[in-house]
């Protein structure tokens, strides 16, 4: 496996950059679907850090007056059962889907990374064993697993983003592994041996940045998956509870009663997770593609 | 190759046997047990008789027994009983398992015949205006979650029948069967239908750059000829393979939307056997699912070496 | 308190149809209903939900029953159901019935006397060992049955410890139907046996219950339906359109909530509809032993920041009723009157008056705007549990509480209310008889297991059994009312308010008579009929 490097693929595709605005307005030109994704999840981003400057109301405000009111001039997306103003959920919303989806996949790829660096460098029976458990975690559906391990911890905000982040372990394990393997015996790294570098030091400071492109790749596809898992968990009222205004929450029991009635509470909440994880799959496809060229399409 | 079938094995075997430890003490950290679950139901909280339960189904004795009696059972076919409906935990996994598995076969059927045809057409019209279109709206079904899919399916029945299609467990014949889950099904299998689309596509575009492909244009072979004949029956080996993967990964999939549509499945059931802390229903279900997941591994893997020759394993 | 005056139409509309003249009743068809959700079981004295006491009453006889013509509850209209006559002793503590002859159970066996003593020895906790029943929730009914003893097939004897007017009552309720001996619990459970007019065919999980006919009924001539098939559908809103596109005859009981009445009439617009009380008040549980909640400035902080119209109006479009301890008049035949209630602290007329007081409280204690007491308000992870807490939180801040919701799975919260590991907690309390030993006993006497704060004042539970050996009704409703509001001053479980909901059914069903003040009591069906 080739060692991936940022700067030779933006060479390889031709291009002359230099300075970061140019280099993003190439991106931009070379991937507008991507860029559209980056900007997606940017917006989301600043939404979700700025979300009490945003919101016109407290999300958890209630009020009997305005129960059910249609989305107009007062409430931009109407109101929910309670009189809660959709806009300002949705707005707060954004902040519980990137804590729990950064939060989660953020531990997911630490621990992914620890493992899968144990696994590849040290070898023998602790990679037999780390693989074995690897394949354990990986003969259940992502869902069906976060679903278990959200009932073994309970519903709160922490919970779930362990409960999320425990099935993308392994994932993040197989490729850090199996880069891993590759680059132990590469030149650079038998040098640095040959300097009398500590084994853990090596993996930290030699092996592990280079298998970064990759690693950037799936942590961006795993930023989505993990968005909707807790949305998935949230609607079957396992995951975040109330009063966090979770999107995927916003959508369950109450929202099907309002099919028909309240159709606001439905689609809005639905809109913001498709697009927020619509915009992470843009970005991942054209990093993707930009740093990982065995895929390119 | 033989060794590599018993190794093969054998490894399947360990993962087996390593879930059914995993869930099986899993579910014994979760606070609660079915005693404190039907004590609730019923609104009272008397610890004799939380303890007579908990004794009569055999909660008390160590772990290590338990499990023994749980895999011993299971190695005679016996699944035991379920702890609330107190019938055994075989006929009430077993007739659910049709209703989820014509679901996913029909979820499935569906992903194949949008997914492979529009991927190829996406692959030969590469970045055209179609190929964009085709390509957001593949992404998008990975980006959708099924249950928001399935309100919005919901909402456009209510808007345009007025009512909402309700599971009827008696609905017997194909046609029937097939108009009760048409809707579920579509649901699901939009997101399958994208992934074989993307897939279809990536490994279409490969197959386009190889070597054989230009040879065969260069002979002078037409271009729908090369594209449709020659091409696609060698991008379709990964298709396959992961047609084989994500027919076991469905059940994701299922769970939230036999939840929308109110269809009496087994995937339904495990959530709901976890919030009852109905120890059976769920670890024999997650060991099923295990059991599919790993299979269908086990068989793409050989498919793969079957069809590929270049594929070789020690 | 808004009682709208429809409702009272509708109730006198509902009273005229159920009296109107019998000679038409037609045989046979099938009555389609829809259920919210799975039932625990279909074992009615081990569960203590509307869930199983609606599809399985039917499946039972009790040995009296609250009058079924009767839109009202009360002792003075219970009838014979499995008894054909009752008596009292002189001393009023033994409770003979005679039995009705030549009954059978579902299974062809015989009904005697036994099974009755059988059913109570379970029920009442006397027989230890019985294999009907594995629990008991309403143990605390019978805590004054002594014994029950037989004479003969056909006469049975209740032995209580001292004069309890309500035992009659409670006997009369669809939560004590007669079991039999020789059916085990887990039968009773999964595929009962009763004496009822219909039997149990199916009942499975996430699908439905079937009930059929009992040919051999001992009514002669009844039922008059050849089926009834629950389906269950957890999807409110799905089973609002089953009933609005006529897949279903009727609506499960109180499932139309008032925002939702108006779409439903609209689209089904011969849908018979009524409202009545679903014998269910949210309340507030108040862990009384630990800071802060065991200061009682605090506790009336809190009562004061209440405002029970608000409440009333997001759940019910303002339709739930404002009442104490006991379901409120006029459907409740014991809550204290609408004045009596207006002087009971968290019940007050002026809202921004009281909670200014509450605000002095908080502010004495050092509590502002800026530095407010923070609590957790704990509630099972339920949306009907949930809807109610998130009002009671944004209502708190307005007397300087902010609180945070701790939403418990239900498979814990029993555990985490009786280890007091909670400050406050949102709760719902059913009472299934309008009776105030029903309720009483259950919920504030210190004994009982269902007393789930662990509430103990000795005053007042003198008082539950004074009121409870009282036959003077009007003296027994006068102490009814003062251990509603000693209740009330101790911050007992402050109550929020008491659920209003409708119930909708097709004009050709016939034979309907839903009871005003207790939605578990009149299930039978056995007078139900379809005119089609």
């Amino acid at each position: 496996m080739a060692v991936i490097d940022h700067e030779a693929a933006l060479a390889r595709a031709g291009a002359n950059v230099t300075g970061w605005w140019s280099r993003t307005l190439f991106f931009a030109r070379r991937y507008p679907l991507g860029a559209v994704g980056a900007v997606i999840v940017a917006a989301f981003i600043l939404t979700a850090i700025f979300a009490d400057v945003i919101a016109p109301v407290d999300p958890t405000a209630t009020n009997a007056k305005f129960s059910l009111a249609r989305p107009g001039s007062m409430f931009l997306l109407g109101a929910d059962f309670m009189g809660r103003d959709m806009f300002s959920r949705i707005v707060h919303g954004a902040r519980i889907s990137l804590m729990v989806g950064a939060g989660a996949m953020g531990m997911g790829v630490l621990l992914g990374i620890a493992v899968g660096l144990a696994s590849g460098y040290l070898g023998g029976w602790v990679d037999l064993a780390l693989q074995r458990v690897m394949d354990i975690m990986q003969s259940l559906p992502l869902l069906v697993m976060a679903i278990i391990m959200a009932a073994a911890l309970g519903p709160s905000l922490r919970n779930t983003i362990i409960a999320i982040a425990i099935p993308l372990v392994p994932n993040v394990a197989r490729v850090v592994r199996s880069s891993t393997l590759s680059l132990r015996e590469q030149p650079f790294v038998e040098a640095a041996r040959a300097v009398g570098m500590g084994e853990l030091r090596i993996a930290v400071r030699h092996v592990l940045p280079n298998t970064l492109a990759p690693l950037i790749v799936l942590a961006t596809a795993q930023l989505g998956s993990a968005i909707l898992v807790e949305a998935s968990l949230s609607f079957l009222g396992l995951g975040v509870p109330e009063p966090h205004p979770s999107w995927g929450r916003m959508l369950s029991e109450s929202a099907a009663e309002y099919v028909r009635t309240a159709p606001w509470l439905v689609i809005w909440p639905g809109v913001a997770i498709s697009l927020t994880v619509f915009g992470t799959n843009l970005l991942g496809d054209a990093l993707r593609d930009l740093l990982d060229p065995r895929q390119r399409s | 190759m033989g060794a590599y079938l018993v190794r093969r094995l054998s490894l399947m075997a360990v993962t087996l046997i390593g879930m059914s430890i995993l869930i099986f003490v899993l579910l014994r950290l979760v606070p609660g047990n079915v005693a404190d679950i039907l004590l609730d139901a019923s609104g009272n909280d008397d610890p004799k008789e939380k303890a007579r339960i908990v004794h009569d189904l055999g909660l008390d004795r160590p772990i290590a027994e338990q499990y023994w009696q749980w895999i011993d059972g299971l190695a005679h076919g016996d699944l035991g009983y379920a702890y609330v409906s107190e019938r055994p935990a075989i006929e009430e996994i077993g007739p659910r398992i049709p209703i989820s598995a014509k679901l996913a076969g029909l979820a499935i059927f569906f992903a194949i015949l949008f997914g492979v045809p529009l991927g190829v057409v996406s692959a030969v019209r590469q970045n055209t205006k179609l190929d964009y279109l085709l390509r957001i709206v593949s992404l998008s079904g990975l980006s959708f979650p099924s249950f928001w899919l399935g309100l919005l399916v919901l909402m456009a029945a209510v808007q345009w029948f007025g009512k909402i299609p309700i599971y009827d467990s008696d609905a017997h014949g194909f046609v029937a069967q097939v108009k009760m889950l048409i809707l579920p099904a579509i649901t699901v299998g939009f997101r399958s239908s994208a992934l074989i689309m993307r897939l279809t596509r990536s490994s279409m575009l490969e197959v386009l750059r190889q070597d054989y492909v230009r040879t065969a244009r260069s002979k002078g072979a037409s271009n729908t000829s090369v594209n449709y004949d020659h091409a696609l029956r060698n991008a379709l080996l990964p298709v396959v393979t992961v047609i084989g993967i994500e027919a076991a990964f469905l059940v994701g999939g299922l769970i939230v939307t036999e939840t929308v549509f109110n269809i009496p499945g087994v995937a339904r059931f495990l959530v709901e056997a976890i919030r009852w802390r109905d120890y059976p229903i769920v670890q024999n279900l997650t060991m099923l699912i295990a059991f599919i997941v790993v299979t269908m591994n086990f068989l793409v893997d050989m498919a793969y070496m079957a069809l590929d020759p270049r594929i070789k394993y020690s | 308190m808004r009682l709208r005056m429809v409702l009272l139409a509708a109730g006198v509309a509902g009273l005229v149809a159920a009296a109107s003249p019998s000679f038409a009743q037609k045989q046979g068809g099938t009555l389609r209903i829809s259920h919210r959700e799975n039932p625990p079981s279909a074992s009615i004295h081990e569960e203590s939900t509307i869930s199983v006491v609606q599809p399985f009453m039917a499946v039972f006889n009790n040995l009296v029953v609250f009058d079924p013509k009767e839109k009202v509850n009360s002792p003075d209209h219970i009838v014979p159901d499995l008894a054909e006559s009752w008596s009292w002793s002189d001393d009023k503590t033994k409770l003979t019935f005679k039995l009705h002859q030549g009954v059978k159970w579902h299974d062809g066996k015989p009904f005697t006397a036994k099974d009755v003593k059988c059913t109570f020895d379970a029920v009442a906790g006397l027989d230890e060992k019985s294999e009907i029943l594995r629990k008991s929730p309403r143990k605390i009914w019978y805590q004054n049955l002594k014994e029950v003893t037989t004479n003969g097939d056909n006469e049975v004897t209740f032995v209580l410890g001292r004069p309890q007017s309500s035992f009659l009552s409670m006997l009369a309720s669809g939560y004590a139907p007669i079991y039999s001996c020789h059916v085990s619990g887990r039968e009773m459970r999964t595929k009962p046996i009763g004496t009822g007019p219909f039997k149990v065919v199916d009942f499975r999980r996430n699908e439905g219950i079937k009930l059929v006919r009992n040919p051999d009924y001992w009514k002669k001539g009844l039922p008059y339906l050849d089926a009834i098939e629950w389906k269950i559908v957890p999807n409110r809103a799905t089973r609002m359109l089953g009933f609005q596109s006529g897949d279903f005859d009727m609506t499960f009981d109180s499932d139309v909530t008032f925002p939702l009445l108006k779409d439903v009439m609209a689209q089904r617009k011969d849908a018979v509809c009524e409202a009545r009380p679903t014998n269910v008040n949210s309340n507030i549980l108040v862990n009384r032993d630990s800071p802060p909640f065991n200061n009682p400035e605090v506790r009336h902080a809190l009562v004061d920041a209440i405002d029970n119209h608000a409440f009333a109006e997001i759940l019910s479009q303002g339709h739930d009723l404002d009442g104490a301890a006991m379901l409120p008049p006029p459907y409740g035949k014991w809550g204290m009157p609408k004045e009596m209630l207006a002087s009971l602290p968290g019940h007050a007329t002026d809202i921004e008056k009281s909670r200014a007081e509450g605000r002095k409280i908080m502010e004495k204690l050092g509590y502002t705007a800026d530095k407010p007491l923070k609590i957790k308000v704990a509630t099972r992870n339920i949306e009907i549990y949930r809807d109610p807490a998130v009002i009671l939180i944004d209502q708190l801040k307005k007397v300087h509480i902010e609180a945070e919701l701790e939403p418990i799975d239900s498979s814990v919260w029993y555990n985490k209310i009786a280890k007091k590991d909670y400050q406050i907690g949102m709760n719902l309390t059913g009472v299934s008889v309008d009776d105030p030993d029903v309720n009483f006993y259950e919920n504030f006497y210190s004994k009982s297991e269902r007393n789930y704060t662990g509430y103990n004042n000795p005053e007042v539970d003198k008082l539950i059994d004074q009121q409870s050996a009282e036959t003077d009704l009007e003296k027994r409703k006068k102490l009814v009312w003062e251990i509603e509001k000693k209740l009330a001053e101790d911050v007992a479980r402050p109550v929020i308010g008491h659920n209003v909901a409708n119930t909708c059914w097709s004009p050709k069903l016939k034979g309907v008579n839903l009871q005003v003040n207790s939605i578990y009591n009149g299930w039978r069906f056995e007078d139900y009929w379809l005119d089609k």
